[in-house]
């Protein structure tokens, strides 16, 4: 769930170039009224294969916090999951990883 | 190799009858709806994938809204085929036969076909019924009794998932 470490030099390269090193994207799942929680377990088990106690954890967190962060990665990765999300029903977006 | 894994879902004739008619009317509406912004309930099986930015959100449903519907159209079809011969009833509603335990066998892309069309009809209810909070339910209004149903038999499906898994 935490993005890779990137290597000292790789970063005093990219700032010496001036360029933005690339910033991480995260899928955000929403609480909805609607959706049952054993489903949205069963869809983090199903989709992201994650482990039972994995996915009961980040559905409570969508229950109790209104929200959670299910995935992190490049941009694309992020937009085929969020994808993903909407057509097993759930509320999900896509979003910079805040720095 | 392993054999494909097949769950039995057991169900009434006149309940798999009352499940075809409602999965039928989510079809429809699909059918009916050639963009989510028409329909509030279709919208909501298509969010906006960006809260704060309109471009990237507009440009994300360009390219996924068809696609999600026409899933919601397949997996619609493919709950309806299995429930052909189950929800085949006469029209004596004092016909015994209805109250006969039927099984639907359900291969995995079964399993997650039911399990999306019974999440997705509920969302269209939900829709329906103004429902804001999951608190929002009025115990006279028979469409709650429905609504409740449907959550009944999905957490039905998934228990058994997780009893096979």
């Amino acid at each position: 769930m935490s993005p890779l470490a990137v290597p000292a030099v790789d970063e005093e390269q990219s700032l010496r170039e001036g360029v933005d090193p690339e910033r991480s994207w995260q899928t955000v799942v929403w609480d909805d009224p609607v959706n049952l929680m054993s489903y949205v377990t069963h869809v983090f088990r199903e989709y992201f294969g994650y482990g039972r106690e994995k996915a009961e954890r980040l559905m409570l967190a969508v229950h109790n916090d209104g929200r959670a962060v299910v995935a992190e990665g490049a941009r694309e990765q992020m937009e085929l999951h969020v994808q993903a999300m909407h057509g097993y029903g759930l509320s999900a977006t896509v979003r910079r990883a805040p720095r | 190799m392993t054999g494909e894994r097949v769950l039995m879902v057991e169900i009434t004739r006149l309940e798999a009858a009352h499940l075809a008619g409602l999965i039928t009317q989510f079809a429809d509406l699909l059918d009916d709806t050639a963009s989510a912004g028409d329909d509030p309930a279709i919208a909501r099986l298509v969010p906006d994938a960006y809260i704060d930015d309109a471009d990237s959100a507009r440009e994300f449903r360009a390219l996924t809204e068809r696609d999600l519907l026409a899933r919601r159209r397949s997996d619609a079809a493919m709950v309806l085929t299995t429930l052909r011969d189950p929800a085949e009833i006469t029209d004596d509603p004092q016909d015994p036969g209805l109250l006969e335990t039927v099984e639907i066998a359900l291969d995995r892309d079964g399993v997650q076909a039911w399990l999306r069309t019974l999440a997705a009809v509920r969302l269209v209810l939900a829709d329906r019924l103004g429902i804001d909070t999951a608190e929002d339910h009025d115990d006279e209004d028979p469409r709650f009794g429905i609504y409740d149903w449907l959550g009944y038999r999905l957490h039905g499906l998934i228990s058994a998932i997780d009893d096979h898994a």
